[in-house]
């Protein structure tokens, strides 16, 4: 299944407008949200195929966001792959819970949208 | 008149035989004197009541008396002399100098020859036991020694010659297991521990003194931990041959410990910026592909390699603020020295080319996979290239290469640029070193290479460096071959706890932070 649509939950205006400007001209159908709570709810209402999501979020918190849609008994968005991009300093615990059902863990100082662009790619792949 | 009671000094002694050979002098003169005045009476010659009789009486006395006094004093001074040595030898406090046998009034009797004999005794003892002028008696040294040392907030620990502990007062991190063994609670950082110290020692010095900063006794989240400036002085073939003087700088580290927190969010917050700026340089440069000038292509890639390096350092400061508070761990999993180099060759052949350096890799494909934390060990080949292109010369070749060694994959970094003297070599590795030549010519932190032995170390792999003035530097990464360690990784749920033999296991639960 290839990857078309895709949800990025990211706050910072910059980083966010600078992922959408780029996955849409590489032809991904994007949506973007800049808060937890409305990250949630949007990744419920539509099946996307990608999910890239911030850690440190207004309302609610990447952690949480992954934990509700993937962490209980049923998986809620089990056709949606999930990318963590964050710059923050996780500790070790909340980190690997995040990498458990997330399909990628990246820093995004590290990753330029060219590379993301490479990851998704891959995830297609898979 | 006998002496009754034993004195309980030396100096005791003399004084009180003194006083009672005087007194027993004096009173034999009473009675003789008491003598002659019956004697006198009962021949008739004098009357009771007569001054002549008690005149001549009173007159023998005192002559008697002053007779005896002088012949006491005279015949005791040997026996002061002798004593008052002793006394010298036996450390008790006196105000009389001891006496010297190379007198004139010793000269010739054997008295000399006895105080020499003394004083010559006493100096054998000197150099075999410590029988210097202490104020009490040793036992009582002891007591006090111990007490005053168990009220201190430094701690004190002696070692022997096999390195147990001899001695160790109240506050000095030390623990006793059930066998009653005694261990030193110190963390040191990496290699540069205490026992690497001793064992340099023991090879190759007879005195010699360390001081490491910053060492604790525990984990960061444990209860009570503290941290000691450490200070050891090292003595061959003494009794106490290592001596450890721990002094408690809990209070001012954990200052600084809030302060490398803050570090930690600092380099966090710088993370957004570079995002945005690598990442629209990035979208930037490909955009205006078409439109760009060559020297203006050249001056995006300027960007993007600072930038890049940037990022780089940034890494390299939260990492060792991670690592000195013992926060730094890694993830080992199966990976190859190729793909770990794939993650940062665009960047390295970028900054190679638009600094105007040859960099060519060859790393065979073949080689065995290597126990590694993908990220931590791409920073280190990252902090290793980026060295040697800063200290090589405009054109100068530098040649990344991989082999095995026995069970290690060895990676190299060769650069043929300005080299480095042995003095230096040797501090390389340390915190905060830069060479004096390069602290005026190149900019840098000092860091580098410091958190990069340190994450290296945490793969159980080893990192040296071959250096010639002039000529350049090799550096040499080692790391073990992931099937020789595979089984040690499963059973430690991928950590490098079973890796690590020299970390006192600190490691575990204790993770580098990545974001």
């Amino acid at each position: 299944m290839a990857i078309k649509t895709i949800l990025c939950i990211e706050d910072d205006r910059f980083i966010g407008e600078m992922y959408v400007r780029s996955l849409k001209k590489a032809g991904y159908d994007v949506d973007w949200v800049v808060d937890g709570n409305d990250g949630l709810v949007t990744a419920r209402n539509k099946p996307y195929d990608l999910m890239l999501l911030d850690v440190m979020l207004p309302e609610r918190r990447g952690t949480e966001i992954l934990d509700a849609l993937k962490g209980g008994a049923e998986d809620l968005i089990p056709h949606t792959k999930v990318i963590v991009l964050t710059n923050f300093e996780q500790d070790d615990a909340s980190r690997i819970a995040m990498q458990k059902h997330a399909d990628a863990y990246l820093i995004k100082a590290e990753i330029t949208p060219k590379r993301l662009i490479e990851v998704i790619h891959q995830l297609d792949t898979l | 008149m006998a002496i009754t009671k034993m004195p309980k000094q030396i100096r005791d002694y003399v004084p009180s035989f003194h006083r009672h050979v005087l007194g027993l002098a004096l009173v034999c003169n009473v009675i003789a004197s008491l003598c002659l005045a019956g004697l006198l009476l009962s021949m008739g010659t004098f009357t009771a009541d007569s001054t002549t009789l008690w005149m001549i009486v009173g007159a023998v006395f005192v002559i008697g008396a002053g007779g005896a006094t002088l012949a006491v004093h005279l015949a005791i001074q040997p026996t002061k002399d002798l004593l008052s040595a002793l006394i010298h030898v036996a450390g008790e406090p006196t105000l009389t100098p001891p006496p010297n046998p190379n007198n004139h009034k010793y000269a010739g009797s054997g008295l000399q020859a006895a105080l020499q004999t003394i004083y010559e005794l006493a100096s054998h003892e000197e150099g075999q036991s410590s029988l210097t002028a202490a104020t009490p008696p040793l036992t009582d040294t002891a007591k006090i020694m111990a007490a005053a040392l168990d009220a201190t907030t430094c701690g004190f620990v002696v070692l022997g010659t096999d390195r147990s502990i001899l001695y160790s007062n109240k506050v000095a991190p030390v623990k006793t297991d059930q066998n009653g063994k005694a261990t030193l609670q110190l963390l040191f950082n990496g290699s540069d521990t205490l026992d690497a110290w001793l064992d340099e020692c023991e090879e190759q010095a007879v005195h010699n003194e360390h001081i490491w900063t910053r060492i604790a006794d525990r984990l960061p989240e444990e209860e009570g931990r503290r941290l000691f400036d450490v200070i050891v002085s090292y003595q061959k073939g003494t009794i106490s041959e290592t001596v450890i003087t721990l002094v408690d700088r809990t209070a001012t580290y954990s200052v600084n410990e809030e302060e490398l927190d803050f570090i930690a969010f600092a380099a966090h917050e710088l993370r957004g910026p570079i995002t945005v700026i690598r990442g629209y340089l990035d979208v930037l440069e490909d955009e205006l592909a078409d439109v760009l000038k060559d020297d203006q292509h050249e001056l995006f890639r300027r960007l993007t390699v600072s930038a890049n390096r940037l990022s780089g350092y940034i890494n390299n400061i939260l990492n060792t603020s991670r690592y000195d508070r013992r926060h730094l761990s890694v993830h080992l999993s199966e990976e190859s020295v190729a793909d770990v180099y794939a993650t940062i060759r665009d960047d390295m052949e970028l900054r190679a080319s638009s600094q105007n350096r040859l960099l060519s890799v060859n790393i065979p494909t073949d080689l065995p996979t290597i126990a590694a934390d993908h990220a931590s060990l791409s920073e280190v080949f990252g902090n290793l290239i980026d060295n040697a292109i800063k200290y090589s010369n405009e054109g100068g070749a530098i040649n990344v290469t991989a082999d095995v060694k026995g069970d290690f994959v060895e990676v190299s970094v060769e650069d043929h640029g300005i080299g480095m003297p042995g003095n230096v070599v040797s501090n390389l590795f340390q915190k905060f070193y830069r060479s004096h030549r390069s602290r005026e010519t190149v900019a840098g932190t000092g860091i580098g290479l410091y958190i990069s032995k340190a994450i290296v170390e945490s793969h159980g792999g080893t990192i040296s460096v071959r250096s010639e003035e002039g000529r350049g530097s090799t550096f040499t990464v080692s790391l073990p071959i992931y099937a020789t360690v595979a089984d040690k990784l499963r059973a430690g749920d991928n950590s490098n706890e079973g890796l690590i033999e020299h970390g006192d296991g600190w490691i575990k639960n204790h993770s580098m932070y990545r974001g």
